[in-house]
């Protein structure tokens, strides 16, 4: 099937296949329809359907609710073409050709291990492999669950043959269940991806403040991995805040302190305690580490001021905290939008 | 012109925002530190709460859903804005805050259906 894409910039058209969603068929094209979670919650991909029909796929989704479905409101990223279709999209939109567009891939999921009592890694080995920016993450479906999770990749490759992720559990959560299952392993899933512009190339040429709450340290081993890689940190400065509840609920920190040794003083990761009084200034097992009390936002307010010229901020974890952290980049570092980097989806 | 008062100046801090209700319409007063703004209380790009997604820092209007933001000196466009701030004309007397108010500020969201075919065809 065929679907054009009307928008106050021109007009686009890409094919569409039975059953594939109008957000990634458009991707996949080169067209940059808009999108942020690609999961049906954010309501970013929105368009109004013209002419044709499709499956709007997720009845509840909560961004579908907030739209005008008797208009033909539609979420690109749940609705599935039926027929050839019309859409209109309020937004730019362009066409890149020739790029590394996102596309479908098949993989086994393997190497599943619990880094704390509710984070687990795991490892998908791909049929063919992926080329991504360091930050970006992919859509995950698994055949027993229904709906298609967002997961950023945590190692960064040029070509990879394998991709691994980082989750942290949510109570109730039907994906977030299966995983903590103990028997994920050797499961075939399908991977749309790579997607995401909260990306770090080593062109960026400017100081890191790196901010993450949980699991959305993720994308950042990828970046931070990307920078050592290219020993990025001899001529910029890095400074990396990972809140988490308590010293045991921290993880990849031997990592991150190999990072910070290999950055030979370019580079400072500091652990911050939301619920609890941390006993030193230094982790107890990893003296690269430094500890501090509080909410990360705020760890990195004090570690930073009047430090932000020449700072590109990448953000990720729970809303709460990203908006927080958004205040004191804006307020008190004085970022414009241009230097602050991060994907929404929660 | 149909002058309404919104607040007295002193009731929004600098640097900050604060939703009325002037007559039934809700409206977003941004203080800027040199100047007031008075807006649609939603961002025009997704219709986000400004009284608790806008941060106003540096004369700029930013919505932390997206990073819209503007310049509140000259209402221009910063970032990844594609839409223009609507507004209401302000004036400070006797210590009150006015808005000039003759109906409701709405985004068109609903008018992109009325867009001619020809707006949407250039290519």
């Amino acid at each position: 099937m065929t679907v054009t894409v009307q928008t106050p910039e021109g007009v686009f058209e890409f094919p569409c296949a039975n059953g594939e969603t109008l957000l990634h068929a458009g991707l996949k094209a080169g067209v940059s329809l808009p999108h942020e979670c690609a999961t049906g919650t954010c309501g970013t991909c929105r368009a109004r359907l013209r002419t044709g029909h499709v499956d709007i796929g997720w009845e509840d989704s909560p961004a579908l609710a907030k739209l005008k479905r008797d208009k033909g409101d539609i979420l690109l990223c749940q609705a599935r073409a039926k027929s050839d279709c019309l859409v209109r999209v309020p937004a730019k939109v362009t066409r890149t050709v020739g790029e590394d567009a996102p596309a479908n891939f098949k993989g086994t999921l393997n190497k599943s291990r619990l880094l704390t009592h509710d984070v687990i890694e795991f490892t998908i080995s791909l049929s063919k492999p992926m080329k991504f920016e360091a930050g970006q993450f992919v859509l995950v479906t698994v055949p027993s669950v229904i709906g298609a999770r967002a997961y950023s990749m945590v190692n960064y490759a040029a070509d990879a043959d394998e991709i691994v992720f980082v989750v942290k559990r949510k109570p109730g959560g039907g994906f977030s269940d299966w995983l903590f299952s103990g028997s994920i392993d050797d499961t075939k899933v399908e991977i749309f991806g790579p997607v995401g512009r909260a990306t770090f190339a080593v062109s960026e040429d400017k100081d890191l403040v790196i901010v993450a709450g949980g699991s959305g340290i993720a994308g950042m081993m990828a970046i931070l991995e990307r920078a050592i890689q290219s020993n990025y940190f001899a001529n910029h400065r890095g400074y990396v805040f990972f809140g988490v509840p308590t010293l045991k609920d921290g993880f990849y920190l031997d990592k991150l302190a190999n990072y910070v040794t290999k950055a030979q003083g370019g580079l400072d990761v500091t652990l911050a305690l939301s619920n609890e009084t941390p006993q030193g200034a230094r982790h107890p097992a990893y003296d690269e580490i430094q500890l501090a009390s509080g909410f990360v936002h705020a760890a990195m307010a004090s570690s930073m001021a009047d430090r932000y010229q020449n700072v590109l901020a990448y953000l990720a974890g729970p809303p709460r905290m990203v908006d927080a952290v958004l205040r004191v980049l804006i307020t008190e570092g004085q970022l414009p939008p241009q230097a602050i980097r991060y994907d929404k989806f929660a | 012109m149909t002058w309404k008062k919104v607040c007295a100046v002193g009731d929004v801090g600098v640097n900050s925002v604060k939703l009325f209700d002037v007559d039934g319409i809700n409206v977003l007063i941004a203080n800027y530190g040199t100047g007031f703004r008075a807006l649609p209380p939603i961002c025009p790009h997704m219709e986000e709460p400004l009284a608790e997604s806008g941060i106003v820092a540096n004369c700029v209007l930013t919505c932390s859903k997206h990073l819209w933001a503007w310049d509140l000196r000259t209402l221009g466009m910063i970032g990844e804005a594609e839409k223009p701030l609507k507004y209401y004309e302000t004036r400070e007397e006797d210590g009150g805050l006015f808005v000039n108010m003759v109906e409701e500020l709405v985004y068109d969201f609903e008018s992109e259906d009325d867009l001619d075919d020809d707006f949407f065809s250039k290519s």
